[in-house]
């Protein structure tokens, strides 16, 4: 009897896009077999998205460029399939939900890919009721998409792909936007369907995460090449632990051999002055509600200090970036008040408040629009009112402590993201804001350089103190001195990470799910008094 | 929420006793036929009409309230303006009976500001009210009685290829997205120290100074396309004839709306034709003056 030929076989797969230069994959050969979920896990740019767009047909029908090379489905060459073939055998779930949800309701979203298809509404209806039963989620046949949570949104997303009965899976880093709940929720989905003997492929950075639903195989890609294909266990052995953030225990393992990492310096900026009591920011029994009958924050009531390092935790939809908008003069309480720098928040403009407190938004391309990054660092200085040389000299400082000094002439859209998240900080340090206030400063960034950012931002002289929101938990464990839990609009837990985060009950009901990092971090407490990095705890 | 849907299902709406394409032909109708007139009687009917429809939507009067201050403040303003200035209607009438006229007691540069307040200035004035009242009435009403998830399938079904009825879907479904992303654009220039409500220079200064905001959300939304487009080729749009989930099905009262609506222009184009319902001054008050 024959077997069946593999669902996916890569063979000496190269493409190079028509305007750049370099290819972006080379010589990439793999199998992928029924049943299994293959992480591929890499840094930013090594060419990860681009294999998935060769596997799923988008390279080259929307992609142009020189491909070389065989992308084998069940055998056969797809090179040679229209998308719409492509389509029923090798489904695929893009990065950002809210961009690839097209149906303004649930039904009509999943029902998407078969309608295009032409199939009878009853048949259409049957396979859309049955990838909503599969995953769980028929309650929601009838909402309204823009109305669900990241998480529900990557959950219908899969829906609609999975209605299309595909073979195989692609998914190009389905976690990113999700708080961890929501995360390992959809990771429990995608164990399902290699359960069920579909054949999944995952792009993601949080390599962790993805562990915990025991993918048979991870690929690690590194300037376009496989530099490992096997089994997890071998894993570790071959990536830098800097590189791809592996499990606690196993960095723990491999950094004893190294020498100890450099303890960084926090907030430099902050001597040790008797000022430290006065607060630069104060939340007198704060309450607010975008309508009148619905509250979102009740009750808060806190102070920011110099020094303080504060990540702000909490699900979706607790309140956390309500909160943070009250300090920065977005909102104006309903009740209760504010004070940043002794001045009441009803009392200042926004201008005003923003020589206390920079905001840096999640996407740096929410905010950057100059044609050249001195003009885009200017911007701010300038609507408050600073003089021609106090500006140049305020442009010139904050593009030396990003590092970006050579760049100052170049537009900032141009930039790699990463450096455009530079020029976004490097806008608040031009206005002098003695506070930096982040959304999620992680997001979007792969674990070597969101590690590289966050060190580099503690270390900058400026800033006197930090707020920042995160999902995650080891952020907060690393980076911050002090933790607040939102829940519901009401602050639930204010301290120290190792006095906040050791309560796992409350952190499980808040949607954070406990990771190795704080396991070993609680275990060594006794030792350390106080929470550091895995490679860190190697040496005490 | 900056964007936020305004339909909603209503309990005895008239409007929505209808199927969408029914109405969307029957506005076609009415808004074509109230144009035809300018003879205030005429217009009268259309007015009912659109009052009939307002107060038979369902729709609540604090829903609509900034959209009518807003529509009916504009209309106003114009016709306020056609009043004072007695540009506009010249066109359709040839000789003016002054009622009274108002001159300045000062000058600007020789120049002596005469206000002429005649009986044909007044009632175009009047005219131009109840018609444009009567469209802005409803044209207001469709967002508010008409499901966005269906205008897709309505404009199919009013005869549009796929392609371009599916794009109507897709504008409802990443309206409120882009109105998100304006609003966070909006913050992080705020936060920057920018005022909107503080721009001001010449026209194109002024549209230089929108930048901020208008550079990062056009560039959200380009980025945000690609992957729209690469969603929608990933799940096969476009590659032949689609299946619409969605089932409309004209009822006899649809067809009645119709007919109706159909009827109402080809009388009104026929009346047109023959000269009727061009602007019009009771014969009484001409006499006056």
């Amino acid at each position: 009897m024959n077997s069946l030929p593999p669902p996916l076989v890569v063979d000496n797969l190269s493409f190079r896009y028509r305007d750049r230069q370099g290819a972006a994959i080379h010589n990439l050969s793999f199998t992928a077999n029924a049943g299994e979920v293959l992480l591929i896990a890499g840094a930013s740019g090594c060419g990860k998205t681009t294999l998935i767009r060769c596997i799923n047909g988008l390279v080259p029908r929307s992609y142009k460029g020189e491909m070389t090379g065989k992308v084998l489905v069940f055998g056969e060459e797809v090179a040679d399939w229209k998308l719409s073939q492509i389509s029923q055998k090798i489904g695929t779930v893009l990065q950002d939900p809210e961009r690839q949800i097209l149906g303004t309701k649930v039904v009509n979203e999943v029902a998407f890919g078969l309608e295009n298809l032409g199939m009878t509404r009853e048949e259409i209806y049957s396979r859309v009721d049955e990838a909503l039963n599969f995953l769980k989620i028929s309650h929601l046949r009838n909402r309204e998409t823009f109305s669900l949570s990241g998480g529900e949104k990557q959950k219908v997303a899969l829906a609609g792909i999975l209605a299309m009965r595909p073979s195989i899976v692609l998914l190009d880093e389905p976690l990113a936007s999700l708080d961890p709940a929501s995360a390992q929720d959809t990771l429990d989905a995608v164990r399902l369907l290699a359960d069920q003997g579909l054949s999944i492929l995952m792009v993601e950075h949080r390599v962790e995460d993805v562990l915990r639903i025991k993918p048979e195989r991870v690929m690690f890609m590194s300037e376009g090449e496989i530099r490992y294909l096997g089994t997890v266990s071998g894993l570790s052995k071959v990536v830098n632990y800097r590189e791809v953030k592996l499990p606690a225990e196993d960095i723990f393992e491999r950094a004893r051999a190294d020498p100890a990492p450099v303890e960084i310096k926090v907030l430099p900026g902050v001597a040790n002055s008797q000022d430290r009591q006065e607060a630069l920011v104060r939340f007198e029994n704060v309450a607010f509600g975008y309508e009148s009958d619905l509250e979102i924050l009740h009750g808060i009531n806190l102070e920011i200090h110099r020094g303080d390092v504060v990540a702000v935790l909490g699900p979706n939809g607790a309140g956390k970036t309500t909160f943070v908008k009250h300090a920065i003069g977005l909102l104006r309480p309903k009740t209760g008040r504010v004070f940043v720098g002794g001045r009441d928040t009803h009392d200042s403009s926004v201008a005003e408040i923003a020589g206390m407190l920079g905001y840096v938004f999640q996407s740096p391309s929410h905010m950057l629009f100059a044609p050249t990054v001195r003009e885009e660092l200017a911007f701010g200085p300038a609507n408050m009112k600073h003089s021609k040389q106090q500006i140049e000299q305020e442009v010139k400082e904050a593009l030396k402590i990003v590092n970006l000094s050579e760049k100052e002439n170049d537009p900032p859209l141009a930039l790699s993201f990463g450096q455009q998240k530079r020029v976004s900080i490097a806008a608040i340090l031009a206005m002098r804001s003695r506070i930096l206030v982040m959304d999620e400063p992680t997001a979007g960034q792969d674990y070597q350089n969101y590690m590289n950012f966050m060190d580099s931002i503690l270390q900058m002289p400026g800033f006197e103190a930090i707020i920042f929101i995160t999902h995650d938990v080891d952020l907060a464990a690393i980076y911050a001195n002090r933790v607040l839990m939102i829940s519901d609009g009401r602050l639930i837990a204010d301290g120290k990470p190792q006095d906040v985060l050791r309560d796992f009950d409350r952190l499980k009901a808040n949607r954070i799910i406990p990771t190795s990092l704080l396991a070993l971090n609680l275990k060594r407490l006794p030792e350390t008094g106080r929470f550091m990095r895995a490679e860190a705890l190697a040496h005490v | 929420m900056l964007v936020a849907w305004r339909y909603r299902k209503r309990e005895n709406s008239f409007i929505q006793s209808f199927d969408p394409r029914a109405w969307v032909i029957f506005f076609g109708c009415f808004l074509f036929s109230t144009l035809t007139f300018w003879d205030v009687r005429f217009l009268l009917f259309f007015f009912g009409i659109a009052l009939f429809s307002l107060f038979t939507s369902g729709v609540k009067w604090h829903e609509v309230r900034f959209a009518f201050l807003f529509i009916l403040g504009v209309v106003f303003f114009f016709a306020i303006l056609t009043f004072l200035t007695g540009r506009g209607g010249s066109e359709v009438y040839k000789e003016e009976h002054l009622i009274r006229e108002f001159r300045a007691s000062f000058s600007i540069l020789g120049w002596t500001p005469v206000l002429k307040v005649t009986v044909e200035r007044a009632f175009y004035a009047v005219s131009q009210l109840v018609r444009v009242s009567s469209m802005a009435v409803m044209t207001i009403l469709i967002p508010y009685s008409l499901n966005p998830a269906l205008y897709g399938i309505t404009f199919k079904g009013l005869g549009l290829p796929d392609k371009f009825a599916y794009a109507m879907d897709l504008t409802m479904r990443f309206v409120p997205t882009f109105g998100r992303d304006f609003q966070l654009t909006m913050d992080a220039q705020r936060a920057r120290g920018y005022e909107l409500e503080k721009i001001s220079g010449g026209l194109v200064a002024q549209v230089r100074k929108l930048g901020p905001i208008v550079v990062p959300v056009t560039i959200h939304a380009i980025i945000s396309s690609e992957d729209i487009i690469d969603a929608m080729d990933l799940r096969a749009f476009g590659v032949g004839p689609r299946t619409w989930l969605d089932v409309l099905t004209y009822q006899f009262r649809d067809r009645v709306l119709i007919a109706f609506g159909v009827f109402v222009l080809v009388v009104s184009i026929t009346l047109g034709v023959l000269g009727y319902g061009k602007f019009w001054v009771p014969e009484a008050l001409l006499n006056l003056y």
